[in-house]
């Protein structure tokens, strides 16, 4: 350097007890000045292993540990474990579950970016919205509430069915809520765009080429929100998804702005499919007598699958494998969050603190599926 | 080609490729040319006498179908993706971090879940569940892990 001076980064530790951190997110940042030069994520906080803990546990038992995962949308959680679970000991959920399935899991969606999206505003300093959203989301879970007796950690689902059915109560809250929902949405989605701060904050920033995108192996509404319309529900339809109508919003801003909108578009979306749902939901046994309750940890599988699903946050799959007696043998999950965080290092480079605390916002972090 | 592939299909239909670990990088680069830009993940099972490497990859252009390559591993040791794709870097830290497996190539191979002084590799299938490891942080803040139970929090 001129005059003699060496040129130095200052070494600052962000995390894991941080407010804008999501949890328990580590970040080693390297600055100079204001500006990020190196940004090192250091997960494993909340580690459990519950890959291990379901191979010690009978089939039917491992779903309470999917709930604890992505912790804001324990519906798709089960979903995403019951679609590989099902395949490998070839139970097949009845018709009527199906469509159950469907309506909670959609609502476990909205539930999920709601938080998110409160979250995401209280990072940008703004403390309104994040009490808009935080009313919705609770009477998503009075609904839940009401179907499985827990507001969080559900567990709802069994293999091949549910464990209670839906009756004129449960569809009655459903409709009520989805009845009022929209207008509070577009009246908090307008504090957000309305906002020339939030718009200054989020436009431009964090771009994220496609291509960039599926090298890392990132999914979900960050990819959606880069141009590439993958989504499993329409490109590998589980449950009905191939049955209802409805679309995937894409965007071409690839920043966060773009992100922001497209979980909006994406919760109007998840409001049509639910309706579509309850109108549609046929009559029918809610479980699978092949799977009731007295059988259920005798059941055995062989040979592996892997299924995807749909979560919240990207691609969630489960990777399963049995060898013949009633526990699995090997568990994998993958988890979006995990594979989403992976790209802070990449977006984060020469980009102000303040940016980079935005653009993990927009990842929609959360961490007991990062480190399951 | 140069190698051998055999072909199966999964309990769900997938098609599944069945490779020699020699030849596994440049199965993976002829992959990658074919139009597989997407590696959905990385993951292991420990079979005792050997350990079996599971790839699961994607193509955005058909749809995002899913093609799975197997590999079996006996000496730990395994050619690293990485150069072909960026996921492939966490991916194998963690099965480095749970598995023990070695990927040569790697550009910084360290533990990614656990403390790097944790002792073994967890989900291998002899791995003692029944002694516990206490983690403690030293002056300088790095990660220290001990048997004893005084040392922890």
């Amino acid at each position: 350097m001129e005059n003699g001076l060496e040129k130095k980064y200052i070494e600052l530790n962000m995390g894991p007890q941080h407010p804008s951190t999501h949890g328990v997110l580590r970040l080693k940042l390297l600055l100079d000045g204001e500006t990020v030069k190196h940004v090192e994520p250091v997960i494993g906080y909340l580690h459990r292993n519950a890959e291990k803990i379901c191979e010690l546990d009978y089939y039917c038992d491992s779903l309470i540990y999917f709930d604890r995962m992505d912790y804001v949308a324990a519906m798709n959680m089960e979903i995403g474990y019951l679609e590989a679970a099902e395949k490998l000991l070839a139970i097949e959920p009845t018709e009527r579950v199906k469509w159950i399935r469907v309506v909670m899991a959609e609502l476990g969606r909205i539930a999920s970016h709601l938080v998110w999206a409160g979250a995401f505003g209280l990072d940008l300093g703004m403390l309104t919205p994040f009490f808009y959203f935080f009313e919705e989301r609770e009477k998503i879970l009075n609904i839940f509430t009401e179907v499985s007796g827990s507001r969080q950690e559900t567990n709802y689902m069994s293999i091949g069915g549910v464990y209670q059915d839906f009756n004129d109560k449960i569809i009655y809250k459903i409709r009520e809520f989805l009845k009022q929902f929209p207008k509070k949405l577009e009246e908090a989605y307008s504090l957000f765009v309305k906002n020339d701060i939030f718009i200054s904050r989020t436009k431009g920033i964090g771009i994220l080429e496609p291509e960039v995108a599926l090298s890392y192996g990132v999914t979900g509404p960050m990819l959606r929100a880069s141009g590439v319309p993958y989504d499993v529900r329409k490109d590998a339809p589980y449950l009905v998804y191939d049955k209802l109508n409805f679309d995937i919003p894409i965007s071409k801003g690839k920043d966060v702005l773009s992100r922001f909108i497209v979980r909006f578009e994406e919760m109007r979306q998840s409001v049509k499919i639910v309706q579509q749902a309850l109108d549609k939901i046929p009559d029918g046994p809610y479980f699978n007598p092949k799977a009731k309750k007295s059988l259920m940890i005798r059941l055995r599988g062989e040979g592996d699958v892997y299924a995807r699903t749909e979560s919240p946050k990207g691609e969630f799959g489960v990777h399963l494998i049995g060898d013949g007696t009633v526990k699995p043998y090997r568990v994998h999950v993958r988890s979006p969050s995990f594979k989403n965080l992976s790209i802070l290092p990449y977006l984060s480079r020469d980009v102000l603190i303040a940016d980079m605390v935005a653009i993990s916002g927009s990842i929609d972090l959360v961490f007991g599926e990062v480190d399951r | 080609m140069s190698y051998e592939v055999r072909e199966e299909a999964g309990k769900d239909g997938r098609k599944i490729l069945r490779i020699p670990k020699e030849n596994l990088l440049e199965l993976m680069k002829d992959l990658k040319g074919q139009g597989y830009d997407h590696l959905a993940l990385i993951t292991a099972v420990d079979y005792r006498d050997r350990i079996e490497l599971v790839y699961h990859l994607e193509r955005s252009s058909t749809n995002f179908e899913i093609l799975t390559v197997k590999t079996d591993v006996n000496d730990s040791t395994v050619d690293s993706v990485t150069s072909l794709w960026e996921s492939a870097n966490w991916d194998e830290r963690e099965q480095y971090d749970m598995m023990g497996l070695v990927f040569r190539g790697h550009p910084d191979l360290k533990r990614i879940l656990l403390p790097e002084g944790w002792v073994g590799y967890p989900l291998r299938k002899d791995y003692d569940l029944s002694k516990t490891q206490y983690v403690n942080m030293d002056d300088e803040g790095n990660d220290r892990v001990s048997f004893d139970p005084g040392d922890g929090w």
